[in-house]
């Protein structure tokens, strides 16, 4: 699978050569086989969901899994010690990432990170008002809170964002545009939709049926959309 | 109608080339009236830079009574897949005739493929002999080489043809997304630049193959194109302004002649893109390609 030119774009201007890397929430691990590419020299790929541990494992080569280390941890308290990793990505990260859960997050992230550490943070600005995709993740985020009380999805301001990681200490550097605007396919809305049907289907019928109906229609009406814009930011820890 | 279209500078030519290069294919498909007219039309929108073959039917036949009226408006691009000495003096002799000019602008290798071919052209009684000799009679004046085969072939290419001064070969997001080396055409582009090669752009509006056959029977098609092309006036621009964001000279227009006027219309409302709208096109177009595994982020 090929590396996405989000993470390469987002990289570009980090030193990746020779680093000790942590990959906060490794997803199907782009951001993983992005920093091995450009010369990593240990990935730790954190991530809390089994199946993509699973899957990242089957798909690196040997040599890439010789310098990779999948960690299934809550990213609230990983295993590793403090100072640890020279450069931490959350590619995509923070989005997923309940407003109560941010502020904890992002203190472990600083807490491992070594003195003159780099970060990067990519995530989505808020959408605007006109995206009809909101629709869809407006259903996802009802069946979510209805499910266990907490947003599948929250897009924060890149400036809140900053705020977040300054205080902890870490430095802001640099901000880059990713994507404007941001393409979100059939496959993004299908996948979407698709974990909103799952989390729907654990409600009581009455709650889970209107859901997946209004699903259904949204993916049918929505199709493919772009807007919004998928930001990187990019830190460092001060030299302590 | 707009007469005013950006033009750039044809490699180490002299030849100032419109962002649009009008594709003449098309008129293979037209009557001679409504051949005609296209002609018009492309040089309404001040569009100066051509290109036919032999192998299009008869798009010479038609392209040479306006060609001839319009001789000085027009940079006329041709081209011979024949290989050897006799075939390309012949080819060029007879293009000439059935257009009716005394001068081609810009002479170009067809559809390089093979190695071999590369090895022949550039050989002892190869094809490139028979341009080398029309260039020094006036029958040409430029030499130039398409192909949307192997990109390290072109590269070779670039490397063993000195006087070589023109590449056209393909560039769009679809292939710009893709990471292999049989892709990596922006490697094409940017040797082509080192050596100040003009670059003319094909299958800027490709979307990408036609379904297959038992799908889609090639009857049933329904354009000229053996690619499937975008269609859309908002995807014909969003593909013209990425390709003509790319460091190329310019981008030739669909063979399919329902497609050409909005490819005119693109060419002449240009507007570049900045890097995170290419990078967006790419994005929307590399997930089409790998429905899995499911992706919630980009």
């Amino acid at each position: 699978m090929s590396v996405p030119q989000t993470v390469e774009t987002a990289l570009a201007d980090r030193p990746v050569e020779g680093a000790t890397c942590l990959e906060a929430g490794a997803g199907v691990g782009n951001t993983t086989r992005g920093l091995l590419e450009q010369g990593a020299g240990h990935v730790y790929a954190v991530t809390n969901n089994a199946e993509h541990a699973r899957d990242l494992r089957s798909s690196l080569t040997s040599h890439e899994a010789s310098r990779t280390s999948i960690l299934e941890a809550d990213l609230q308290s990983t295993p590793l010690e403090s100072n640890a990793v020279d450069l931490i990505t959350a590619h995509g990260l923070c989005n997923v990432v309940p407003p109560a859960v941010l502020g904890r997050i992002s203190a472990e992230l600083a807490r491992i990170a070594a003195p003159g550490a780099h970060l990067v943070v990519d995530d989505y600005e808020p959408l605007p008002d006109d995206a009809a995709i909101s629709d869809l993740f407006a259903v996802e985020n009802a069946a979510s809170e209805l499910a266990d009380g907490t947003p599948a999805l929250t897009f924060y301001p890149s400036d809140m964002l900053r705020r977040v990681f300054e205080g902890h200490g870490l430095t802001f550097d640099r901000k880059r545009i990713l994507l404007d605007p941001v393409p979100w396919t059939i496959s993004h809305v299908e996948a979407h939709a698709n974990l909103a049907r799952k989390t729907a289907s654990n409600l009581p019928r009455r709650l889970a049926d209107p859901l997946a109906a209004e699903l259904d229609r949204l993916v049918e009406e929505i199709g493919s959309e772009s807007t919004g814009t998928m930001y990187s930011l990019a830190f460092r820890m001060s030299e302590r | 109608m707009t007469g005013d279209m950006e033009a750039r500078k044809l490699g180490d030519t002299d030849q100032e080339t419109t962002v649009a290069t009008f594709g003449a294919i098309a008129l293979n498909w037209l009557e001679q009236e409504g051949a005609n007219q296209m002609i018009e039309h492309a040089l309404d929108h001040g569009v100066n830079h051509f290109d036919v073959a032999p192998q299009y039917g008869d798009a010479e036949l038609k392209l040479g009574p306006k060609l001839r009226q319009h001789r000085e408006d027009i940079f006329l691009g041709c081209k011979t897949q024949k290989r050897e000495y006799d075939g390309a003096r012949h080819k060029l002799e007879r293009s000439l005739d059935r257009l009716g000019i005394d001068t081609i602008n810009l002479y170009q290798v067809h559809g390089l493929e093979y190695e071999e071919e590369l090895d022949t052209i550039t050989g002892e009684g190869g094809a490139l002999e028979a341009f080398r000799e029309a260039k020094a009679e006036g029958l040409i004046d430029h030499i130039g080489l398409t192909s949307h085969g192997d990109p390290d072939l072109i590269i070779d290419a670039i490397d063993r043809i000195d006087d070589l001064e023109t590449l056209m070969f393909p560039l769009n997001p679809v292939v710009m997304a893709k990471t292999d080396a049989e892709y990596d055409y922006e490697a094409v582009l940017e040797r082509a630049n080192e050596e100040g090669l003009g670059t003319l752009i094909i299958k800027a509006f490709a979307r990408g193959p036609w379904p297959s056959e038992a799908e889609l029977p090639v009857e049933d098609r329904p354009y000229a194109n053996w690619y499937e092309p975008v269609d859309t006036p908002e995807e014909m621009r969003e593909r013209f302004n990425f390709v003509a964001s790319q460091d190329v000279t310019s981008v030739v227009t669909p063979g399919d002649p329902k497609l050409v006027s909005m490819a005119f219309d693109a060419a002449s409302r240009y507007e570049p893109l900045d890097e995170a709208a290419q990078r967006s096109l790419i994005e929307k177009l590399r997930h089409e390609d790998s429905p899995v595994p499911e992706q919630l982020h980009h």
